[in-house]
């Protein structure tokens, strides 16, 4: 996945109101006006959260039915999951390798005779 | 090896790992090159270039080889440098015309423990002030339901 699109999904991950957007689709296709019944807030405003859903490819709008229902996207979430999680092994066994090093540099101080 | 690893609500990874050696010889080994060339990046990869500049501003350059014989190069600025507690430092990787993409904040904290070094690794995923705002409900829990939907769909 290329990183401006990982940095679109991430922005528009940042936001707890289009989170819970996302959320709420993982149960199926839902209309603005349903989308926007739990937040406190105009259907203006929502739907300028779903425009940035959208640019970021994380939801499809329908056009053939009338009412327009959101539908969520996988694929730039699972990138950017899939993105953090080779971050994780990459750190993980660096450190690995970082221990196993700092023995051998230890033992090598230790067979010289040196204290630290 | 004691350790611990978890992605926080806001696009952030944490890593610790008590690591048995005195906390100087941990700071050494991440501020020298002749140190990271010999740890740095995952299992079978060998480190190709190593270039640093360890002041805060200084620039950093480092390359290494896959096993399968591809070459990575990552590059970054220090932001601080506080020793022999913590390091910080910009992290991007380069694409194949040596252009950095993305760039991360890591934050890498030393604390003794005893004879031993607890190492704290953050990451930040990304630095915008929107970024910082609200993010106790989690994106990962976000994820990780997507996760469980992606399931019912295979």
């Amino acid at each position: 996945m290329a990183l401006d699109h990982l940095s679109r999904t991430f922005s528009a991950l940042a936001d707890p109101t289009r989170r819970a957007i996302l959320a709420r689709l993982i149960s199926g296709e839902t209309s603005v006006t349903e989308l926007a019944e739990p937040f406190a807030m105009s259907l203006p405003a929502i739907s300028k959260h779903l425009k940035v859903l959208e640019r970021a490819g994380l939801i499809v709008r329908t056009r053939e039915a009338q009412w327009r229902p959101c539908k969520l996207e996988a694929r730039p979430l699972k990138g950017a999951s899939d993105w953090l999680e080779r971050y994780r092994i990459f750190w993980e066994q660096s450190l690995d390798r970082l221990e196993g090093y700092l023995k051998e540099l230890q033992g090598k101080e230790k067979r010289r005779g040196r204290k630290h | 090896m004691a350790g611990s690893i978890s992605a926080t609500a806001d696009r952030e990874l944490v890593v610790t790992r008590v690591i048995d050696a005195p906390r100087r010889l941990v700071f050494r080994a991440w501020t020298q090159p002749e140190h990271i060339a010999r740890w740095w990046g995952p299992q079978g990869f060998t480190t190709i270039h190593c270039d640093m500049d360890i002041r805060v501003g200084g620039t950093y350059r480092f390359g290494m080889r896959s096993p399968q014989g591809t070459e990575h190069w990552k590059r970054g600025v220090y932001r601080e440098i506080v020793e022999p507690e913590r390091i910080v430092f910009t992290f991007a990787w380069e694409d194949p015309d040596g252009h950095p993409g993305y760039e991360l904040l890591t934050t890498v904290t030393f604390s003794e423990q005893g004879t031993k070094t607890r190492l704290t690794l953050h990451q930040a995923m990304f630095e915008t002030t929107e970024g910082r705002d609200g993010h106790v409900t989690g994106w990962t829990s976000c994820l990780e339901r997507f996760a469980d939907y992606m399931l019912t769909m295979a």
